[in-house]
């Protein structure tokens, strides 16, 4: 068995609900592997997207620890998270994907500026994964000129382009039909085997589970393993 | 259930529906504020000359020089009656406030002015045959000054002092007749004569005609009597002129309220459309359930209407409050540049406040179609994304950058190709300014895509994507950058207007201040100063570091224009050296010294037409003289204009040797102060204090009235930016609520809370500089159209223009700082975003 990446350890989450308390999270425990793909499924308002979150260090958790490398992401300061994001992070999210005032070659380049890695070859690279993604050509179009396929096709280049250790993804064919899902499915998959890296994905569609190489199931607040089909 | 579903949105965005109210609201007040002070200001007057006025139904008078009393005699001699004598003019009371001197014939008064009458018989006949110097104090001005009967009030007139004596305390008949005989003393004829320096002489005589043939009768016999240069008239024509004067001034000031309320519509717009964007999908679902597009546009509208009632309640007190403001710098600018003018409170008027919410109510009506429009076209299939609308926003930009182009070209051939009003000059401004407004959209978007590239090269990606920001949220930014670009064009065009005004004024005092020190005995606003005593100029020249004197007579005399404004000069060792000609025949001062020709000022010319070349008929005691007009002269001492006519012309028409001011010119390098000095002591044993000021003191004086009257201005100025700043900051929170999503990808991606502050503030920064840049062009025009059409329209001026680049790059800095100071909370909104809440809502 591979190593962990990651380490979620007794992570509790809640939110305030009038006057009580909604518990989200209620003492998750989880390894994540180097290099598998792991599928977070459970119905709406299961709690993935906070699950999401939590490893995406866009938040932190009420109680528990996430450990990276020998890190404690749930105790970093604001900046740190940011920084931890920036580098060792990339995202699919459903809808509000791209930067719809940048091009696409710009919305690929923007995690390379902000790591402080765009050179020539960044530009090269991110040219590259372009042509990968089938979007050669279109490095000049903006955002609201794309397809929805289109889109997140950008998404999922951009969330490689700079290398990072984890790939979050949330409902990342939420708002696509059955075949365009399936071909970014495949090129998000394709890709990321190729690069070895590891991706956790929220989604509640069986058959992006299915792409994964681990499900687990929210429910209640818990994660339990779910049996492959 | 439509308004039910609508008004909770509202209570769900409480900031935005907060602003447009907020934006009425200021526009709303201050249309009051300038509306109750103007009327308020009006209606004081309109009381006093009422007041003053009784049932008098004609007038003789003869200007400045008076009428002989003899001829009051020889009227009632003829058993013209009522026929009431007067001499009015301003003392100062103690502390120097003005106090109008009414001198009556208590008896005359009867059936003219019963108010006067009843209060002059409080005192016994006896006292008043038997001795002079008394006075009647109306009830409120004895109570303000702290005097009874018996009670001395020590007065000054034209540098000399008097003591009258209150002979008793009247009541007031009513209200009216208190507010109209407010700051008045009652005195009998020979008292005022006294007082005023008007020995035999009457101002004016009023009578009471009766209508018809009898009347006709009784008028051909007054005719018949009157010496050369007096005129019989209506009673009301001098009030109307008066009145009539003021009124280029409170228009002025309407049309600056009126421009807060275009800048309050703009809020209204925008959270209007903003809201009607926000609910779109939900739009087209009610669309979908059968809810018919004229019940979508008139619920918009309602919406719309609502705010703006809301606003418009809001604005109605608080116009009121600020009228208190107004009034007093109204009040005092009149009592500056016209007469003197005492109004203690803003009149309530029932009429301003409903055309007030009328507007308040309607222009938001109006700003909520457009948006309401939008919202009745939703498809009910599908619910239009944000970016399909922004689209829709740049495809509506260049037609509407076309109908702008179309409306400022109209608003030009307004100004400058047709000879209209001074309504119509105003019409072009807002023509202009429309125009340009419609304009900004188009011209943003060019900028901010030209920018983009630049400001990448420059700061990286966030710097292309502040331009691009702009330029892609044009739905919103459009608005902010209308609001800025509306309120830093009125702040150019006015600011260029004031600082050319006051350059020329400054041209002219430098040109026209000659001497270096100017003598005149003390008078108010409006009233022609006294005459100086017989032989004082010889006594000045003699002095020792005296050059040469120069003295003029001012006074107002009958003409077939009216009562005009006349001075007459003997210019001194310098010629006219000290006239700035604006157009003149080539002999023309030979013309003039020998009195054969007359100039005329600026705004007289405006005023009635005139030119080099035309006449100008004078009433004069010596009988009609009609005279050449040799030239045309500037001259900013007053708007109603004047004409300059020469000692020796005045000498030969009115026979008088008068003057109520020295020039005196000093030998070079003489100490001034020393000199007036000197001269103070040359002048003493006159009995009549003279004011004596060196050029620079008149330089400082006038140009401290200039700020005075312009004060109001920039009060009105500054609103119009508040009013724009909140319609800025609505728009700027609109869009970064807009932008909380990309805000979250950006936040989750790695950009810091301090980027995003920078990122926003880049973006609001940008904005403003692009909307100050923008405003530049129609601030110019609008200055031109002040300077060169309005001026010259209501006053009769022509200004020089004159740009201080320093002045243009304060304008375009304001309009960044405003943008940024507006952009901070937005801004801070925006930091403050989640990367959490780029994750789907339902996890």
């Amino acid at each position: 068995m591979s190593k962990a990446l990651m380490q979620l350890s007794g992570l509790s989450k809640r939110y305030p609900e009038g006057d009580t308390e909604r518990v989200v999270l209620d003492g998750c425990d989880l390894d994540i592997r180097q290099g598998e793909a792991l599928a977070i499924v459970g119905p709406s308002g299961s709690g993935k997207s906070t699950l999401l979150n939590l490893i995406g260090a866009m938040e932190v958790p009420d109680q528990g620890a996430l450990w990276f490398a020998s890190e404690d992401l749930a105790r970093l300061s604001e900046r740190a998270r940011t920084l931890f994001r920036r580098r060792h992070l990339g995202f699919i999210f459903q809808q509000l994907n791209l930067v719809p005032t940048l091009t696409v070659l710009e919305n690929l380049l923007l995690p390379l500026e902000l790591n402080g890695t765009l050179d020539a070859d960044g530009r090269r690279h991110a040219l590259a994964l372009l042509e990968r993604v089938g979007l050669q050509g279109r490095d000049a179009s903006f955002p609201e000129h794309l397809s929805g396929g289109e889109r997140q096709r950008v998404a999922v280049a951009r969330a490689l382009v700079h290398g990072p250790g984890l790939l979050l993804a949330d409902e990342p064919t939420g708002s696509l039909d059955r075949e365009t899902a399936s071909v970014v499915l495949g090129l998000f998959d394709e890709l990321r085997r190729e690069q070895g890296m590891t991706a956790v994905l929220a989604t509640h569609a069986s058959e992006v589970a299915a792409k994964a190489d681990r499900s687990l199931e929210l429910r209640a607040g818990r994660l339990q393993e779910v049996a492959p089909a | 259930m439509l308004r039910r579903a609508s008004l909770r949105y509202h209570l769900r965005q409480p900031w935005q529906a907060a602003l447009a109210v907020l934006g009425v609201a200021l526009g709303v007040a201050v249309v009051v504020a300038v509306q109750l002070a103007n009327t308020s200001a009006e209606r004081a007057f309109q009381r006093s000359a009422e007041a003053l006025q009784g049932e008098a139904t004609h007038r003789v008078s003869a200007g400045t020089a008076g009428l002989d009393e003899a001829l009051y005699t020889e009227l009632r001699r003829a058993g013209i009656r009522p026929c009431a004598p007067v001499v009015a003019g301003y003392v100062n009371a103690p502390g120097g406030d003005p106090l109008r001197l009414l001198g009556v014939d208590p008896w005359a008064e009867l059936g003219v002015r019963d108010a006067v009458a009843s209060a002059a018989l409080e005192v016994d006949a006896g006292r008043w045959l038997s001795r002079g110097g008394m006075a009647v104090l109306f009830k409120p001005e004895a109570e303000r000054l702290g005097l009874g009967a018996g009670d001395l009030l020590p007065v000054e007139a034209g540098g000399r002092r008097h003591e009258l004596e209150v002979a008793a305390v009247a009541d007031p008949p009513d209200e009216l007749t208190a507010e109209g005989l407010r700051n008045t003393v009652v005195v009998d004829l020979a008292t005022a004569q006294a007082v005023l320096g008007r020995l035999g002489r009457l101002d004016r005589i009023d009578l009471v005609i009766p209508d018809g043939e009898a009347g006709a009768a009784v008028l051909e016999q007054v005719k018949a009597r009157l010496p050369e240069g007096a005129v019989l008239k209506e009673a009301g024509e001098g009030a109307a002129a008066l009145d009539e004067m003021t009124a280029a001034f409170r228009l002025n000031l309407t049309a600056f309220s009126l421009l807060a309320l275009l800048v309050g519509a703009l809020l209204i717009y925008n959270a209007v459309s903003f809201s009607v964007v926000q609910r779109r999908p939900l739009l087209g679902r009610l669309r979908a359930l059968g809810v018919a597009r004229g019940q979508l546009f008139r619920g918009i509208v309602a919406e719309g209407v609502l705010l703006g009632t809301l606003g418009t309640l809001a604005g109605l007190p608080l116009g009121f409050a600020l009228a208190d403001l107004l009034l007093d710098l109204v009040t005092r600018t009149i009592s500056d540049l016209y007469f003197v003018l005492s109004v203690r409170s803003v009149t309530p008027a029932p009429g301003v406040l409903a055309m007030a919410a009328a507007l308040g109510v309607l222009v938001s009506g109006v700003a909520s179609a457009g948006p309401a429009w939008e919202a009745a076209t939703v498809s009910p299939r599908t619910a239009l994304e944000r970016a399909s609308l922004e689209a829709k926003a740049r495809r509506l930009a260049g037609p509407l950058g076309i109908a702008g182009l179309a409306l400022g070209g109209l608003g030009a051939a307004l100004l400058w190709g047709y000879g209209g009003g001074i309504v119509a000059g105003f019409a072009g401004i807002f023509a202009l300014l429309v125009g340009a407004a419609l304009i900004v959209p188009w011209a943003v978007r060019q900028l901010a895509v030209a920018l983009a590239r630049p400001a990448g090269a420059l700061v990286g990606t966030p710097g292309r994507m502040a331009a691009r920001g702009v330029a892609s949220g044009l739905s919103r930014s459009g608005v902010a950058a209308v609001a800025l670009v509306v309120a830093v064009t009125a702040v150019i065009g006015v600011s260029v207007m004031i600082d050319s005004f006051r350059t020329s004024l400054t041209t002219w005092l430098d040109s026209t201040l000659s001497a270096d020190i100017y003598v005149r005995a003390p008078a108010q606003t409006g009233e022609t100063p006294p005459p100086l005593p017989e032989g004082l100029a010889a006594e000045l020249a003699a002095v020792p570091g005296v050059t040469g004197v120069g003295t003029s007579r001012r006074l107002r005399a009958p003409s077939e224009y009216g009562e005009i404004r006349l001075r007459a000069f003997d210019h001194g060792p310098e010629g006219d050296a000290g006239i700035v000609y604006k157009d003149r025949t080539a002999q023309a001062w030979a013309d003039y010294r020998a009195g054969e020709a007359v100039y005329i000022t600026e705004p007289f010319a405006a005023h009635h037409g005139l030119a080099v070349g035309d006449t100008v008929a004078f009433r004069t005691p010596e009988g009609e003289r009609r005279m050449p007009v040799a030239a045309v002269v500037r001259d900013y001492a007053t708007s109603q204009g004047a004409v300059y006519v020469s000692r020796t012309f005045y000498a030969e028409s009115w026979g008088d040797g008068v003057i109520n001011g020295v020039a005196v010119y000093a030998e070079p390098g003489a100490d001034l102060e020393a000199l007036i000095g000197a001269l103070r002591q040359a002048a003493q044993g006159q009995g009549q204090a003279l004011q004596f000021r060196s050029d620079a003191e008149i330089r400082a004086r006038s140009l401290a009235v200039f700020d005075r009257t312009f004060a109001v201005t920039r009060v009105l100025q500054l609103l119009a930016a508040i009013v724009a700043a909140a319609g800025v900051f609505g728009a700027l929170l609109a869009l970064a609520l807009e932008r909380t999503g990309e805000v979250a990808v950006l936040r989750a991606l790695g950009l810091t809370p301090w980027q995003v502050w920078g990122l926003e503030l880049s973006r609001t920064g940008l904005l403003g500089l692009m909307a100050g840049v923008l405003a530049v062009p129609p601030g110019l025009l609008l200055a031109a159209a002040l300077t060169g059409v309005i001026n010259e329209r209501a006053f009769g001026w022509s200004l020089q223009l004159s740009v201080d680049p320093a002045l243009l790059a304060k304008a375009v800095a304001l309009a960044a700082v405003a943008a940024l100071v507006a952009g901070l909370y937005p801004a801070y909104r925006a930091a403050r975003v989640a990367p959490a809440e780029a994750m789907r809502e339902d996890g």
